[in-house]
């Protein structure tokens, strides 16, 4: 009796699960082909040497104890640390600062949204290129502003001490705009009676800002800088284009993925390159759990 | 109720888009013959090109009524035409006829994807050996089997501004130069006092174009034989690439370091250089260039070491051994080596053909420069080091060429170091 009744209900969940996994299958079906198994073989070639055509020999751990020993795989990841740690918390605080501007009650906010936000919708390809111009030593506008001031010119991205630093700008910049948005949508959701209520307590404008903005927005600011972390670590565009190979600068703006990237599409040696992937995806998940643990701390959820 | 029928209605939508989507992705690929007719991709990476490959398929296309080609560019900035080809390549899906350089030749013979030409060769009346130069048909041949036509060839040359020279009342270059005169021109030009910001001369760390051409014509080398040391530790090989650096440092040339950011060529076509070192595949860039091609004109490579200096490289049509259409797509890639499609190519000024009774058409196509400095010595040239690793060696070179082009360190430690790592590579590479 148990058992029949047991299987009834087993049928009917049988069928309404089916349903449900046919309505997510097109979706299903496109995650597994393009996320799920590039993902698994990607694993599985980390254990391989894999040639320019995909074909793959069993190399056991050596990729990875090649990657011990490559020096510079490990001060590329040293680059990516700099610009994740520097281009995270400078670009937060600059997109809150922005944002904060942005909801105050001036003529013309749509007119500067869109205009913080156009670097979000810009081809970082072109972008790239005209920031190299900018930063160009000879022609750029940048040193023609130094020689107006009176200072001698510089080559910006050719010099290996301030290349890095250059393209974190580049980096920044591009990414205000996108969290600016992100704060912004969520600083509108702050009820203003808090504020009303704070001014007639007479707290100030920027005591309101860390005692109600902040602590009400910090879920929003968990999510800005879970993603711009994660993107840092992914950093690769601006600074492939913006740092040729013959640039002085090569060496000390190189990061994670532009190292994948060479021994993946120039080099051939692809399971190295998967082995390196798997590097970066560890280190943003190791990343990436410590702040979800961090955030308990900090992070206001009522 | 009435929201979850919405809900439902819209996923059956996207499921349906997405079937939809992907027949279609189905029925775009192949590329089957249609009422007979042989569809053949034909795969180039250069938009200057384009016009006179399509000339060349058209009047194939003439002879043969039963074949369509289609061409396929992708552009060679950044590796993209070559990541393109090896994932078509690993799915099935390369163009019948592509280009090939020897940059890449011998890992995509190893990788199986190129046809071996040897029996059709044997069948038709293209004979390599008698029309083509040596180097360039070596090039393309691994354990006997030739896996690519040689389509053209590229050298070197020295291009000037007549210009700065006359401004300057200094003698413009000649084809008997020597390096020694080079070295005094631009003493000459320097003294005579050139615009701010413009140079007599540019020594960016580029191999092909120029401390290869002087290694070899010094008696240096950078391979062995067997492609498992460097020569970098000989000073012959040194020689050979200090004499750009001395140029460097007697302030003649920019720094690489401001050239790694404003190409020569960039600073040339500006009219910022009174002379610059350029392959032959630049001169439709120069001349097209309304501000400089009316003042400029270019003389041989100078002589060192009493030697003509010289790099050849050259690409090749290849057939990919997955096609559909082999047959088809073999008789078009021999074709592309006649003497009516090298004709049609070197006309054009685009290129030298690499055949040898099609070489003179490229100094033919432009008679006010002496193009010829291009194709005159070019059987003295040497064919470019090449071995599996080599992409990874060229790197390494030029980032440990920094150091000794910056004056950090000297040439010969650079270059100690640089043969460690170098055969470093090799070694591991040679699995």
């Amino acid at each position: 009796m148990q058992g029949t009744t047991r299987k009834k209900i087993a049928k009917r969940q049988w069928k309404e699960w089916g349903e449900g996994y046919l309505f997510i299958a097109p979706l299903l079906l496109g995650i597994f082909v393009f996320y799920i198994f590039p993902f698994i073989q990607n694993f599985w070639f980390s254990f391989n040497e894999v040639n320019k055509f995909n074909v793959a020999t069993f190399y056991g751990l050596n990729n990875y104890i090649e990657m011990c020993k490559d020096k510079e795989l490990w001060s590329a990841l040293g680059n990516t640390l700099l610009y994740v740690g520097i281009t995270v918390p400078v670009g937060l605080m600059l997109s809150l600062f922005v944002a904060a501007l942005l909801n105050t009650k001036i003529r013309g906010t749509s007119f500067y949204r869109t205009i913080y936000f156009l670097p979000s919708v810009t081809m970082s390809a072109a972008v790239a290129m005209v920031w190299k111009w900018i930063y160009n030593e000879q022609y750029g506008l940048l040193n023609a502003a130094m020689k107006a001031g009176g200072f001698s010119p510089h080559g910006w991205i050719t010099d290996p001490r301030t290349a890095l630093f250059m393209v974190m700008i580049v980096g920044i910049w591009g990414t205000v705009g996108y969290n600016m948005i992100i704060l912004l949508a969520g600083m509108q959701g702050i009820s203003r009676s808090y504020y009303e209520a704070a001014s007639v307590d007479g707290a100030s404008g920027i005591c309101q800002f860390f005692k109600i903005t902040v602590p009400m927005l910090s879920p929003t600011i968990f999510f800005v800088m879970i993603t711009s972390v994660i993107g840092g670590f992914q950093v690769f565009d601006t600074i492939y284009m913006m740092i040729g190979k013959a640039n002085t600068a090569y060496r000390s703006t190189q990061t994670l993925v532009m190292i994948f990237y060479r021994n993946a599409f120039d080099y051939g040696h692809k399971g190295y390159a998967a082995a390196i992937s798997i590097l970066i995806f560890s280190i943003i998940m190791l990343v990436t759990v410590i702040q979800m643990i961090g955030q308990k701390k900090w992070v206001n959820y009522d | 109720m009435k929201r979850m029928r919405g809900t439902k209605v819209l996923a059956m939508g996207m499921a349906l888009a997405m079937a939809a989507m992907s027949l279609a992705g189905c029925s775009g690929g192949g590329g089957a013959s249609k009422g007979g007719a042989t569809n053949l991709s034909f795969g180039i990476w250069d938009e200057k090109q384009r016009p006179v490959m399509e000339a060349m398929a058209q009047a194939y296309e003439k002879t043969h009524e039963n074949v369509k080609i289609e061409i396929q560019l992708t552009p060679y900035k950044g590796g993209e035409y070559w990541t393109k080809l090896e994932a078509a390549a690993t799915g099935g899906t390369a163009p019948d006829v592509f280009w090939i350089n020897v940059l890449h030749a011998e890992d995509y013979y190893d990788g199986g994807i190129l046809l071996d030409l040897n029996d059709y060769l044997k069948k038709s009346d293209l004979d390599l050996e008698k029309n083509f130069p040596e180097a360039l048909v070596k090039a393309y041949n691994f354990e006997d089997k030739q896996i690519a036509v040689p389509k053209d060839f590229d050298t070197n040359a020295l291009w000037y501004n007549k210009d700065i020279f006359d401004k300057a009342g200094v003698a413009y270059p000649t084809d008997d130069w020597t390096f020694d005169d080079l070295a005094k021109a631009c003493k000459d030009l320097k003294a005579a006092g050139l615009d701010s910001g413009a140079y007599p001369f540019a020594c960016p760390i580029d191999f092909q174009t120029w401390y290869y051409p002087t290694v070899y014509a010094n008696g240096g080398w950078v391979l062995n034989a067997d492609k498992t040391e460097t020569g970098y530790n000989d000073p012959k090989t040194q020689e050979g690439i200090q004499c750009w650096i001395d140029l460097i440092k007697e302030g003649y040339s920019p720094s690489a370091n401001a050239l790694s950011e404003t190409s020569a060529d960039a600073m040339f076509e500006g009219g910022q250089l009174a002379m610059v070192l350029a392959g032959s595949y630049m001169t439709p860039e120069y001349t097209s260039n309304d501000a400089i091609n009316t003042k400029i004109n270019l003389v041989e490579f100078p002589e060192f070491n009493g030697k003509e200096p010289n790099i050849i490289n050259g690409l090749g049509y290849a057939v990919f051994s997955g096609s559909k259409n082999k047959d088809a797509a073999a008789d078009f890639a021999l074709w592309l080596g006649s003497e009516e499609a090298m004709k049609i190519q070197g006309e054009s000024g685009v290129v030298i053909s690499a055949r040898n009774d099609a070489q003179k058409y490229f100094a033919d196509s432009n008679k006010d420069l002496n193009l010829a400095a291009y194709t005159n010595h070019s059987g003295e040239a040497n064919p470019l080091p090449v071995c599996k690793s080599v992409a990874e060696l060229y790197d390494v070179e030029a980032e440990a060429l920094k150091a000794a082009y910056s004056g950090d360190k000297t040439l010969a430690d650079v270059c100690s170091q640089l043969k460690t790592d170098a055969d470093a590579i090799l070694a591991k590479n040679k699995k």
